[in-house]
């Protein structure tokens, strides 16, 4: 059975919005809904350009709705929390009075037997309004507009950016080379594999031969010296953004093991300040204690199971000018 | 055999490290227009149009091309997302001129475009990988080592790539269209500031920038009867090439799939001597060490001298003879994913002498240099006054 390990990746984007959707995000916080004129049409939402030739339209805009009829719709049965409502709705292309262009939105509809085509709908505004489309909540049945809560006004300045605070969670089958890898680490043993083809030497549980193309199952499994010589580094001053946890500078040191070919990248170091880290310095593997449980399930960022990273042993540096080449 | 293709328009917008005024869209918008107008044409004038960005990290909109299509007047015509990390605008590129040399379209719009200030670039490029040890180091913390071993290898003096960092950003004063314009950039000034991704310091770094660029390639025919005034730009010869990020034995530094790259425009171009051939080169160098990297990387001189030719001043705009990065290049503007079409860009306003107050006295040819991943992936053109 596939073991998955789950990852999420978050952001908090701000998006710049130009002079037509930023104008249209304006009038929302003041309650009201823009269209742009093009030829006949009004394009609702207002777009910089003819959606046909690629011309670019002149600011011209028109209030449009604020109620509107719905074309079409699909039911949500089940929404996701990312979904504007959290339980079941409509997504509807609404036409609003004025407009020759269909709205997407969603509409709190009851039931999915209520939803017809020619619906009449207006929409239910956020009390707190700041400039995005979700300052409508959703659109309501009926010819009357309602206000979420006590309503805050319109925007004091021009909306001109949005904030958009992106969230999205995989679920990563993990390979079984790197499952074996990570049970290895636990028993303090450090898992390469052999290319049966070039015979280079992989470490960790990549599972595959990037030159040759081929799987690296079970059987070209190696035992890796856990002994090896700092051939090249990086010391990196942390710049602030969200998810850095480091905050000083710190070393991503690359290993060759003894005795092979395989150089670990961008790896820990450990008791070894920034300025003290040399091409050839000798260094030992440092491990989890069993009790620490490190990143049990060889999940994200747990490529090598109980390794921790590596800490002078020691011995005397080695003086090899071709070492700092060995980067992989 | 492939049809005569030419560049014959070239635009793109006054890079900045914030351009809160445009949405992507009219960042976009902005660059082709220029590019259309540079062509004397219009929207309806383009047969397809290929469109290239750096990950769709970098700004949350996935998949951008799908919005960016009527806004590029694409509606009705082919159009192409090309996806190559950071040497994505020189991909892009190519593939539209594949479109054109192919036979298949008479005139095809190529435009690229980054708008970092969106996100935040070290952390887009610092993201969790399934399996991977965490960078957490974006792309200096990756290039570093690789520098360090070139530095040693080759014996190169520290200063070296603090001469390149002070040059390119001279240049940049002679480019209105650049991102950094520090008027007082001296040595001392890059010297001193802080060293972010030991042995790469501060100034030796390349911006994060809001910016786009595009192109009009178009056929023989087209070029011909062009009416623009500004001649156009032939391609003598274009190429990509690709190898792994990571396996044993890899040298990192001087990159077999960019040496392959080269060797395959220059035998299009029929180029034995590239110093001496080519009047005028923009390379990606995003750290200023890639500029003597490259310079060995590209055959314009033996391993190992490529700092050499820096430190003698050879690619300097001012008195060199093989100038690099006239416009100020990567380390003056970064719009990651128009970076590599900037390149290409500027060497078609060489060839067409566009490039005012950065244009090199008697252009015949000029090459344009993107890579991007790991060192993994490169795209090259090298473009002529005259017809192939």
């Amino acid at each position: 059975m596939t073991r998955f390990a789950e990852s999420t990746i978050t952001f908090p984007y701000k998006r710049s919005l130009g002079p037509v959707v930023g104008a249209f995000m304006t009038a929302l916080t003041d309650k009201r809904i823009l269209g742009i004129r093009n030829g006949k049409d009004i394009l609702v939402p207002p777009m910089e350009w003819d959606p046909t030739t690629g011309a670019e339209l002149a600011p011209d805009f028109v209030e449009v709705g604020p109620v509107g009829t719905v074309e079409s719709w699909t039911w949500v049965p089940t929404p996701s929390v990312q979904h504007p409502l959290q339980h079941a709705f409509a997504f509807a292309l609404i036409r609003l009075d004025g407009a020759t262009t269909p709205l997407l939105h969603a509409v709190d509809g009851g039931s999915s037997e209520r939803m017809v085509e020619g619906l009449r709908v207006a929409p239910r505004w956020r009390g707190t309004r700041v400039g995005r489309i979700d300052d409508i909540i959703c659109f309501v049945m009926g010819e009357v507009p309602e206000t979420d809560g006590g309503d805050t006004g319109a925007a004091q300045e021009p909306v001109q950016r949005m904030d958009y605070h992106a969230s999205i969670t995989y679920r990563n089958p993990v390979p079984a080379a790197t499952d074996r890898a990570v049970v290895a680490s636990r028993n303090r043993r450090l898992l390469g594999l052999r290319c049966p083809r070039c015979e280079r030497v992989y470490a960790g549980g990549k599972g595959y031969c990037p030159v040759d193309a081929v799987e690296l199952g079970p059987e070209c499994e190696v035992d890796l010296p856990t002994v090896g010589t700092i051939t090249n580094f990086a010391i990196v001053t942390p710049v602030s953004y969200p998810g850095q946890t480091e905050t000083e500078p710190f070393v991503r040191a690359f290993v060759l093991l003894d005795g092979t070919d395989v150089v670990i990248g961008y790896s820990p170091v450990i008791e070894l300040p920034a300025d003290e880290v040399r091409v050839g310095q000798r260094v030992a593997a440092v491990w989890a204690s069993p009790a620490e449980e490190h990143d049990q399930e060889g999940g994200m960022g747990g490529a090598w199971g109980s390794l921790l990273g590596w800490m002078p042993n020691g011995e005397p540096d080695i003086d090899d000018p071709d070492l700092v080449n060995r980067i992989f | 055999m492939a049809q005569r293709t030419a560049v014959i328009g070239v635009g793109q917008t006054y890079h900045r490290s914030k351009r809160e005024d445009v949405s992507i869209a009219g960042l976009v918008r902005e660059a082709a227009q220029r590019a259309l107008e540079d062509a004397q044409m219009d929207w309806a004038d383009i047969d397809a149009v290929v469109i290239g960005k750096a990950p769709d990290m970098f700004e949350g909109v996935v998949m951008p091309e799908l919005y960016l299509a009527p806004a590029l007047g694409a509606v009705g015509k082919p159009m192409i997302r090309v996806h190559t990390a950071g040497s994505v605008g020189g991909s892009t590129a190519l593939v539209a001129a594949h479109l054109v040399a192919s036979g298949t379209h008479e005139r095809v719009l190529t435009v690229a475009f980054e708008k970092q200030s969106d996100s935040d670039a070290m952390w887009a490029l610092s993201i969790p990988q399934p399996f991977s040890a965490p960078l957490l180091a974006g792309a200096g913390g990756y290039f570093a080592p690789i520098i360090r071993a070139y530095m040693r290898r080759s014996g190169a003096p520290d200063h070296i790539g603090i001469m390149v960092a002070v040059k390119d950003r001279k240049q940049a004063l002679k480019n209105p269209y650049a991102h950094l314009h520090i008027e007082d950039i001296s040595f001392e000034m890059v010297r001193d500031s802080i060293m972010l991704w030991d042995p790469v310091r501060y100034l030796e770094t390349c911006p994060s920038s809001d910016g786009a660029a595009a192109m009009v390639l178009a056929s023989e025919a087209v070029a011909d009867r062009s009416s623009s005034g500004t001649p156009p730009a032939w391609i003598h010869g274009m190429a990509m090439r690709s190898e792994p990020t990571m396996f044993a034995g890899r040298d990192q530094v001087n990159p077999k799939a960019g040496q392959e790259c080269a060797a395959d425009v220059y035998r299009q171009a029929g180029i034995t001597e590239p110093r001496r051939e080519i009047d005028v080169a923009e390379v990606y160098v995003p750290f200023s060490w890639y500029e003597p990297m490259w310079l060995e990387n590209l055959g314009f001189c033996a391993e190992g001298d490529g700092w050499k030719l820096t430190d003698a001043g050879a690619t300097a705009l001012d008195g060199g003879d093989i100038p690099w990065n006239c416009s100020g290049g990567v380390l003056s503007t970064n719009p990651i994913g128009a970076s590599g079409m900037l390149r290409f860009l500027e060497a078609a306003m060489q060839v067409r002498g566009q490039a005012g107050e950065h244009q090199v006295e008697t252009v015949r040819r000029s090459l344009g240099q993107a890579y991007g991943g790991g060192s993994q992936f490169f795209a090259m053109w090298v473009l002529g006054a005259d017809k192939p």
